[in-house]
């Protein structure tokens, strides 16, 4: 009798062509937002040589020559610098002074001026990288006098500052990959959506519903045919939504951003695994709200709500790059991310892990499916509120 | 047979059923005539365990509907109010599916959706989408589902409602033809012309209460009005919500 019901609820949805292809919108935009995005950090990343028109290089062809090294492009200067950097020509011109050479021989500070405007932000990172430079060939130059002296450098330098710059395209790679849970799991919840709202508040709002509990039917019957309905579209979302990740992993550019990134069979079948339970789970939450719900429409708004939430753990361990730990398992969608994240970094996920999360979200769905049954004796329910 | 006997709801401070009793018999057409609100289609949600009664109690061929509601649906036809149909699907899998819930065998399911295409005259529409269907069309679905498994009493809330001169008289025509076969009817309905051509018992509701039941002749005899109309005037008090 479920898989009566079941099949009736099937057959409605894929005739519903609008929705069914809306529900397919999600998996094909994730793996191509991902492709995208990795296409644009592999610009970003590579150097490109940068231009700096200089003034008066004859009078230090020894720094020209640092410059050049360093994979800068030196530029004859433009007549009018000042107006060159503010109209944008130019991130920066170099003005070195012509006494330049004369100073430095007498061991005394070379004169050099760096033209920037600093309200232009596109230029941010050029006018750094001449700074970095200049000051890297001022301190070696610094410590070879200081030496020659017999000096130690360090006397010179105090403080030993390092930065490290976290926003390489490696970083941000890595990062990137938190967009697959994030997407693996729109995909489980989103996918199911609109079976659950139409065999729940659609089914209301139709008229049909005082129709379908006239049948000598347990309610708990129609809630698991319909809950069955509801959880096949989200799997079969999710599973298109992993074989495109699969399928575009392929495709990018991991081993030049030198990044380690696992997704073959092995890995889907595990991702899989996890992420199927947040899909019956999530079928169970959605039918539950959407009976609450006292139209199609309202229906809608909520679980468009309720389907952000799983963006907070995906955000959270964003910033927040930790390992997944067991506390995390008995969490929807946070568990989601962490076994996830895990799979494609390479680590081994055990299969305990993916039996807490199974039987976790079995026993909420439990919980969900049994107020949806006692929800459907009520006849404000069945009838609906005014 | 469909028994009610002492049925009571209320919402709030508003007794919407207040101890309504009476019989529908085997055979007969029995007319629940009153003016919107006066509690009939909550008596009927009663009947049909949708609504839980606060006291009494409604029998179903002698069954509880309380205490054995899987029972006595089986036995129990429901033309709701609410028609609600799915627009995606035709009118004959309408019928599987409700056949199919009432544990009807694929065999006799198929017999018996061909026995009411041609009771309905359904078999220009049976397998055509219900998204386009007209009104008429639409009830002719919703009473061909409520009668799929083929029960012995049958509960026609406002039945006639929105048809047009045609589809109210073939309604009419399966109606009699029902009841001649033996099956119980119970019809509810705020038309008077309607009740009193076709039933052949009146019970008549206002406001939460039976306020008169009977044959036409003895309700015509009891008021001492000649005219049908002129009676159920006099019984309800007024006209208001009848038409």
């Amino acid at each position: 009798m479920i898989g009566r019901v079941l099949r009736k609820e099937l057959i409605d949805h894929l005739r519903d062509r609008r929705s069914v292809v809306g529900s397919f919108v999600l998996p094909i935009l994730g793996p191509l937002l991902l492709l995208g995005m990795f296409q644009l950090l592999s610009d970003l990343g590579s150097d490109r040589p940068l231009e700096l028109p200089v003034v008066g290089s004859e009078f230090a062809p020894r720094l020209i020559d640092y410059l050049e090294a360093s994979g800068v492009e030196v530029q004859p200067a433009p007549l009018y610098p000042e107006d060159s950097v503010r109209r944008g020509e130019a991130a920066a011109v170099l003005v070195i002074d012509p006494t330049y050479a004369e100073r430095f021989a007498a061991g005394r500070s070379a004169p050099v001026r760096l033209i920037v405007d600093e309200s232009r932000n596109d230029a941010h990172r050029s006018v750094r990288r001449v700074e970095r430079l200049l000051v890297g060939y001022a301190q070696s130059l610094g410590a070879l006098r200081l030496m020659a002296r017999g000096i130690s450098p360090e006397v010179a330098s105090p403080l030993e500052l390092e930065e490290i710059d976290l926003s390489t395209p490696e970083k941000l790679a890595a990062n990137l990959l938190n967009v697959v849970p994030l997407f693996l799991m729109l995909a489980a919840l989103v996918g199911g959506m609109n079976v659950a709202i139409d065999t729940t508040a659609g089914e209301r709002e139709r008229g049909s519903l005082e129709a379908l509990l006239l049948n000598p039917v347990p309610r708990r019957t129609l809630v698991l045919g319909k809950w069955l309905a509801t959880s096949i579209a989200s799997l079969a979302v999710a599973t298109v939504t992993l074989l495109g990740f699969m399928l575009t992993v392929r495709f990018l550019p991991l081993e030049e951003l030198g990044m380690k990134m696992l997704l073959g069979p092995f890995e889907a079948l595990v991702l899989w695994t996890a992420i199927a339970p947040l899909a019956l789970f999530g079928s169970g939450v959605q039918m539950l709200i959407a009976t609450f719900a006292r139209s199609f429409k309202e229906a809608q708004t909520y679980l468009n709500l309720l389907n952000l939430l799983p963006m907070a753990p995906s955000m959270f361990l964003m910033f927040e790059p930790a390992r997944s730990a067991a506390w995390m398992l008995p969490l929807p969608a946070l568990a989601q991310v962490g076994t996830v994240v895990d799979v494609m970094r390479g680590e081994s996920v055990p299969a305990w892990h993916l039996g807490v999360i199974f039987g976790t979200s079995l026993a909420y769905t439990a919980l969900c499916l049994g107020a949806l049954e006692r929800l459907l004796r009520k006849e404000n329910i069945i009838f609906g509120r005014p | 047979m469909i028994a009610i006997e002492g049925l009571s709801k209320r919402y709030g401070a508003v007794r919407a059923v207040n101890g309504v009793s009476f019989r529908a018999d085997d055979g007969k057409v029995t007319g629940l005539l009153g003016p919107n609100g006066a509690g009939k289609t909550t008596t009927l949600r009663m009947l049909s365990t949708l609504v839980r009664p606060d006291a009494g109690r409604a029998l179903v061929d002698g069954i509880d509907v309380t205490r054995q509601p899987h029972q006595a649906l089986a036995r129990l036809g429901v033309l709701p109010d609410g028609r609600g149909l799915y627009p995606r699907l035709t009118a004959r899998e309408h019928l599987e599916y409700f056949g199919a819930l009432h544990g009807l065998a694929p065999a006799a399911l198929r017999a018996r959706i061909d026995h009411l295409v041609q009771l309905l005259d359904m078999a220009g529409i049976v397998d055509r989408r219900v998204a386009g269907f007209s009104q008429g069309e639409r009830t002719k679905v919703a009473i061909a589902r409520a009668l799929v498994h083929d029960p012995r009493n049958v509960v026609l809330d406002e039945a006639t409602n929105g048809l047009d001169v045609m589809s109210t008289r073939a309604m009419r025509t399966v109606i009699r033809e029902l009841a001649a076969q033996g099956s119980c009817i119970l019809f509810s309905s705020h038309v008077m012309q309607e009740v009193s051509e076709l039933c052949d018992r009146i019970v008549v509701f206002a406001a939460g209460r039976v306020v008169a039941d009977g044959t036409p002749d003895a309700l015509r005899t009891a008021t001492g009005e000649s005219n049908l109309e002129e009676a159920f005037m006099k019984i309800i008090g007024s006209g208001v919500g009848l038409a």
